[in-house]
């Protein structure tokens, strides 16, 4: 008989039922966006750690030119020729270094069999497979002798050696970079997009030597990947490699030509950026939630208007005013939950469509499940208050007059 | 003395709109015994809805005595106001007040959810009140779906589901056609018969005739 009871107490809830979806528009708008937002920065967050695993705590990269980091992203404010493979020579001296690439970036179309694309070449050594831990799909690494040799062969981006040769083997097979021939001696296993946000299946390296004279034709580096024995040496290779460099380039510090970049620098940025937006996007949302209530609260005000009929019966029938009191406030907050709930299944769908979509981890963050909903219950008890006060002030008398 | 159900001494009542007080009940004096039928007519503006207020704890007198089964009530806390409404005191109103969300059966059953709890029973005792006020077959039925008369029936239904000592009908034929009007006078005396008190405000004198005793009500007092 309970469910009786909470018919004949609340059933007025869903008498008009377009105004109801009215009144909780509000809050569905402010408890979805609050859903998804929170749920996109968890998700973000997870991926930013995920991404920075694969960059590894214990590398460190020197960047020429003065790189800053932005938006999570390496960027080079000028391109200078002042890093040199020389600079790469001394710095393997340092006792810490366990491998050490040198890295010049370029881009060129690559040919095979007629299909042409567009990528990006990077000019590395055999350490670097290493230092980045990629692994291989198929073929091999980069031989130290090829790279003394200046020889033309390549290891294929898992995305280009997709797009050149489909399901065919490409280990062994000729390809053109600049119209120059490379051999194939290996493919990537799929990477994905890096912490820099490079797409590092879209990539061909080869022999840093061979980049630097048969085919870009440049005598300085864009970068030295290093990697150190552990994690807990990287501060102090980075004060040996910043003395070394400085004095190698004849400069005082506050010219420094290059710039040394570590997985952490990039995740405190990554994790500042997103603080930043989600709190913002919190505060937009819970002024959603807070404008959601207002609207609970003008329709409650002109339901208890239109029910004054209803509340007077209910107090000639034995209701004291407490008990009306407690009904609209209970109203309101089913009303306001109910928003909530709808507003939260709308962002979860959301959250089910575009977290795949975006390539992120599907996250269900438990924490702002629990805190959205007690928001829409606090905010509906907030916003029931004055309109059930309105309720329990209403004079029964009013029934016998006429109509 | 121990016949007598409710009786009203010397009442009074005063509204104050602003600065101006309209005197409407001016030293009202009534005696009504167990088993009663009164039906109380005056002009319009006389002051009998007023009256019906107070009688049924709606509202306060501004002066007098209110003696409700010979205990003084006008004194009594609000929780104890609601308690005798809700256990001793039946209401029929002439635009019957009904829930339009609800069904025949839900409205019959709506004083209960202020006594507390429903039983099984009480939704059986509903069916049978329904049934016996010629409404069996409406049980389910929105107010919107029923005609004025058996609007008005599902009404006395739910006036009568706690066993009320009391039953006040304010024009309780008021909006209805002569043939709805018939049957729920019909349905009044039966239950004036069966040992109800009935005070009933009206302003046709037919109907007036079919109760027991008729008192008018004229510029706040009554007059023979
Ligand atoms: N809450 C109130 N505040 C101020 N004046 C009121 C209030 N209730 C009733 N009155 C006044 O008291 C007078 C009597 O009203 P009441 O409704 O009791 O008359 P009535 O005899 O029932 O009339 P009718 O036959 O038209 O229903 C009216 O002039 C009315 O304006
Ligand atoms: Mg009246």
């Amino acid at each position: 008989m309970n469910i009786l009871i909470l018919k004949l107490l609340l059933g007025g809830i869903f008498h008009k039922k377009l105004r109801l979806i009215l009144s909780i528009l509000g809050i569905i708008i402010g408890v979805s966006a609050l859903f998804v937002m929170n749920t996109f920065g968890e998700a973000a967050k997870i991926k930013t750690l995920q991404e920075i695993e694969t960059f590894g705590p214990e590398i460190l990269i020197v960047v020429s030119g003065q790189a800053r980091v932005r938006a999570g992203r390496a960027l080079q404010a000028e391109q200078t020729t002042t890093l040199k493979l020389e600079d790469a020579q001394a710095l393997r001296k340092l006792s810490a270094i366990r491998f050490i690439s040198p890295l010049y970036t370029g881009s060129a179309i690559i040919r095979y069999h007629g299909r042409n694309l567009s990528t990006v070449v990077q000019g590395v050594n055999e350490d670097y497979l290493k230092i980045r831990k990629f692994s291989l799909y198929s073929g091999r690494n980069l031989l130290k002798e090829e790279i003394m040799g200046f020889k033309k062969v390549v290891i294929l981006g898992h995305k280009v050696k997709r797009e050149l040769f489909g399901d065919e083997v490409a280990d062994g097979k000729v390809i053109h970079v600049n119209k120059l021939p490379f051999t194939v001696v290996g493919v990537l296993s799929p990477v994905g997009v890096d912490a820099s946000n490079q797409d590092q299946d879209d990539q061909i390296l080869i022999p840093i030597s061979t980049a630097m004279s048969a085919l870009f034709n440049v005598d300085y580096l864009s970068a030295i990947y290093l990697s150190v024995a552990s994690p807990t040496l990287v501060p102090l290779v980075e004060k040996q490699v910043d003395e070394i460099l400085l004095r190698r380039h004849k400069i005082s510090p506050k010219d420094r030509d290059f710039n040394l970049i570590k997985a952490e620098d990039i995740l405190k940025f990554k994790t500042e950026a997103s603080t930043l937006f989600s709190s913002l996007v919190q505060s937009i949302s819970i002024l959603c939630l807070l404008v959601g209530s207002l609207g609970v609260t003008a329709i409650m005000l002109l339901s208890v208007n239109e029910r004054r009929k209803e509340i007077g019966l209910r107090l000639a029938l034995g209701a004291e005013k407490k008990m009306i009191l407690k009904q609209f406030l209970i109203e309101s907050v089913c009303i306001s939950f109910l928003g909530g709930l709808i507003g939260f299944l709308l962002g979860f769908l959301a959250i089910l469509i575009f977290l795949p979509l975006l390539k992120y981890p599907l996250v269900l963050p438990l924490k702002t499940i629990l805190v959205s909903t007690g928001l829409t219950v606090l905010f509906g008890l907030l916003s029931g208050i004055y309109p059930a006060y309105k309720a329990s002030k209403i004079d029964p008398a009013i029934l016998l007059k006429g109509l | 003395m121990n016949n007598i159900l409710l009786q009203l001494q010397d009442l009074h009542k005063t509204f104050q709109i602003g600065k101006i007080s309209y005197h409407i009940l001016k030293g009202v004096n009534l005696t009504v015994e167990k088993g009663e039928f009164l039906a109380v007519m005056g002009p319009s503006g006389g002051g009998k809805s007023t009256l019906l207020n107070i009688l049924g704890l709606l509202d306060k007198p501004s002066a007098g005595l209110y003696l409700f089964e010979g205990k003084e009530v006008s004194s009594l806390i609000m929780r104890d106001l609601a308690k005798i409404r809700n256990e001793k005191i039946g209401f029929i109103f002439q635009a019957f007040h009904l829930i339009p969300w609800a069904t025949a059966e839900e409205n019959v059953l709506l004083p209960l959810l202020y006594r507390g709890k429903i039983e099984r029973d009480d939704v059986e005792r509903a069916k049978v009140l329904l049934e016996r006020l010629g409404l069996g077959k409406h049980v389910n039925f929105k107010p919107s779906e029923l005609s004025g008369g058996q609007q008005q029936r599902v009404a006395i239904a739910r006036a009568l589901i706690n066993n009320p000592t009391l039953l006040l009908a304010d024009e309780p034929t008021g909006n209805l056609d002569s043939q709805s009007s018939k049957e729920v006078m019909d349905i009044l005396e039966e239950l004036n018969k069966e040992g109800l008190t009935i005070i009933m405000v009206t302003h046709d004198p037919e109907i007036a005739k079919r109760a027991g005793k008729v008192k008018i009500l004229r510029d706040g007092v009554f007059v023979d």
